[in-house]
């Protein structure tokens, strides 16, 4: 492979690796938000929000998120509306993992010994105080490696919103094979940037998923 | 005294001499010598980190000393070529029990019996009811341990154990992780064991087995053997001051 | 809006022929999937220095890039290797590698949460290494990686969609195929959710009855949304 063509390439996936690191970024504060909503009322809310929550995630770990995507994508235009690859992307990334994420929050939540909410009753604390100064604390260590982790799949998600047309990655790779071919060279190298992105964050998963077990 | 027939003042079952065992910067063990007669039931005794249960595991093969000779059986335990000759001849009774969940009390002690002795189905079974039986548990041959209680699941441990006609059992804190209306029922079968003559070496905090069933009381503190005798003396008449406050903050709350 | 149903209904078949695609391909790249992950957790056990870095590279290479981009280096990159594959099989290889990357990861950690103490009463009463191994370990590690081997397979299910991208006409492929002829999007998609969710739903299913019935105590694989209620009541304690 010529290093031109190297140089080339590299330029316009680098440009493809901002766009995904972007569509990454919007979609994790996107999931986080959703998924800690969908935790909260699963154990917490009131009068039937638990069995939203749970038909929520549910629905979404049952199905594949390219479905979800080309939902959003073309369903909104259905109803006349037009949306942006990014936008649909950023909804449909955060709807679905927010799903994952929130069964990560759940356990953590469950996860808290049963006592420290009594002990916090006892003391007096609201439902809210004892949420956010006594559990939420406590599920840190334990939520932060799965978490971390889904974070680690929606990044790898991403490419899947290059089916929809999104210039990401993925795509980029794409359009350049199609244009010059040489798949195992080009793909190769989006392999690598995808590498480099997601290997500092796996390792650190690993380093620090000791405690988890296998079923919980 | 537990045995009607005198212990054979003959040849040691078990002989330490010398024996040392450091695990990382921590020396547990330091330069051990202790003798097991056949028939004798030696109960250790010992605060924690005192080197008990390292004794036993190393009696027991589990563990090898980094120095001195262990002979058990008329096995080198220290040669690490013949180490392996103790296993399936002696039997151990561990404090979380270690039965297999997957099968039933019945399987747990025939497994053992079928793949290393090569027993035919048939043979293993009939000996494993007979295990099932002594201690009192052959009606529950085909419960799983989910379903026995604690005191249920470690007689179970003990039928496992002696199932293959050990010449020695060890008794690793057997009662210690049991709820203390169920410790009866199995130091109950850990006498009749002690009446029929069954070489034991015994570590515990309970004191009342110890002073009852045990032949002789060993007491370690820190590694070394602090004081050792015949029940009587030791919990009665203990010469050695770190025995007395052992024995002091044991016994009377 | 009924009339729009009615014309969907016309492709009924199409539609059951690419779920039952979509079956085939799940299953082969299952079996493909536990292969690879047993022999990689046995060679990341290993003493062989080259079998764990072999299994270590491979595991991490997977892990850390999108699946897609896996799809189509074995669909488009093999070609200019010289080996071409039709779509159903690069879908196959590249999600049975993909998976088997992540049982790996399941084995390993099931063997090692045997506890040590199983090991140890088993060898004091006689068993060898290797019966150790087969008797006592791998009832245990099995039944422990049951559920997280159940999830694997649901995942492997979505991932199917994927290959439309290689114009393979399984579930998602057959949707997109019949939303540019009808142009009726929230119908053919909704009917593509349900035909997942029954796909997974029955995955899950057969996995959880097979686990009643092969495991002894019986394993069940309920997963009970458990409500966690601010205590009120004394009584409430179970």
């Amino acid at each position: 492979m010529s290093s031109e063509l190297l140089m080339t390439s590299l330029a316009i996936l680098i440009q493809g690796l901002v766009a995904t690191l972007l569509l990454s970024a919007a979609s994790i504060v996107g999931g986080t938000l959703i998924g800690l909503l969908a935790a909260v009322l699963r154990s917490f809310g009131p009068w039937g929000t638990p069995r939203i929550a749970r038909l929520y995630t549910e629905l979404f770990r049952g199905t594949p998120v390219l479905i979800t995507l080309m939902f959003i994508y073309f369903g909104v235009s259905y109803f006349g509306y037009a949306i942006d690859v990014f936008a649909a992307g950023v909804v449909g990334l955060s709807v679905y993992q927010g799903a994952y994420i929130a069964e990560v929050f759940r356990s953590g939540i469950e996860a808290v010994p049963k006592g420290q909410w009594e002990v916090s009753q006892i003391l007096g604390l609201s439902k809210t105080q004892a949420f956010f100064s006594v559990a939420l604390p406590q599920t840190g260590k334990i939520v932060m490696p799965p978490l971390i982790g889904q974070y680690l799949s929606l990044i790898k998600d991403t490419s899947i919103v290059s089916m929809i047309g999104m210039s990401e990655l993925m795509h980029a790779g794409q359009a350049i094979v199609d244009r010059v071919g040489k798949p195992v060279e080009i793909y190769g190298l989006v392999a690598v940037l995808y590498f480099v992105v997601c290997f500092p964050l796996s390792q650190w998963v690993r380093h620090h998923d000791r405690r988890r077990s296998l079923l919980s | 005294m537990t045995s009607t027939t005198p212990i054979a003042a003959a040849r040691p079952i078990i002989n330490l001499t010398g024996v040392s065992k450091s695990f990382g910067a921590t020396q547990v063990l330091k330069e051990i010598n202790l003798d097991v007669r056949p028939g004798e039931v030696l109960v250790l005794i010992g605060a924690s980190g005192s080197g008990k249960s390292t004794v036993l595991r190393i009696m027991s093969g589990l563990e090898t000393a980094d120095a001195g000779e262990v002979w058990v059986n008329e096995v080198p335990l220290h040669d690490a070529r013949r180490a392996k000759e103790i296993r399936g001849h002696v039997g151990m009774v561990f404090q979380q029990f270690n039965l297999f969940p997957h099968k039933t009390a019945l399987g747990n002690v025939t497994l053992a019996l079928i793949k290393a002795r090569k027993m035919s189905q048939t043979d293993a079974r009939k000996r494993a009811i007979d295990a099932l039986d002594r201690v009192g548990l052959a009606d529950r041959a085909d419960h799983y341990p989910s379903q026995l209680s604690g005191g249920q699941q470690q007689r179970v441990a003990i039928a496992r154990a002696l199932a293959v006609e050990p010449g020695i059992m060890f008794f690793d804190e057997a009662t210690s992780a049991l709820d203390p209306e169920l410790v009866g029922e199995v130091t109950e079968v850990m006498r009749g064991l002690a009446r029929d003559g069954m070489t034991m070496v015994v570590v515990t905090h309970e004191m009342g087995f110890a002073r009852k069933t045990a032949d002789r009381v060993v007491f370690m503190d820190k590694g070394v053997i602090a004081e050792q005798g015949a029940p009587e003396d030791i919990f009665v008449n203990p010469q050695n001051e770190r025995t007395r406050q052992f024995l002091h903050r044991v016994l009377d709350h | 809006m009924s009339y729009e149903w009615l014309t969907l209904a016309g492709y009924w078949n199409d539609f059951v022929r690419a779920a039952w695609l979509t079956l085939q391909i799940t299953l082969l790249a299952f079996i493909l999937a536990m292969l690879l992950g047993l022999l990689t957790a046995l060679a990341s056990a290993s003493r062989a220095g080259l079998l764990r870095a072999i299994a270590s590279v491979y595991i991490e290479a997977i892990r850390n890039t999108p699946v897609l981009l896996q799809i189509f280096i074995v669909f488009f990159g093999l070609p200019s290797l010289g080996i071409t594959l039709n779509a159903y099989t690069a879908g196959v290889i590249a999600l049975g590698v993909n998976v088997g990357a992540y049982l790996a990861e399941v084995f390993r950690a099931g063997i090692q949460s045997v506890p040590r103490g199983q090991l140890e009463a088993a060898s004091i009463l006689g068993l060898g290494r290797s019966q150790v191994f087969v008797e006592v370990v791998l009832p245990q590690a099995a039944r422990a990686v049951y559920p997280a081997i159940v999830n694997n397979l649901i995942q492997l299910l979505l991932g199917t969609s994927l290959l439309s991208a290689i114009a393979l006409p399984e579930l998602s492929g057959t949707a997109t195929v019949i939303n540019a002829r009808t142009l009726l999007y929230i119908q053919t998609f909704t009917i593509t959710l349900i035909a997942y969710l029954v796909l997974s739903g029955v995955l899950s299913w057969v996995a959880g009855e097979i686990g009643t019935r092969v495991f002894h105590p019986p394993l069940v694989l309920k997963k009970r949304p458990r409500r966690l209620l601010f205590i009120a009541r004394q009584t409430d304690r179970t």
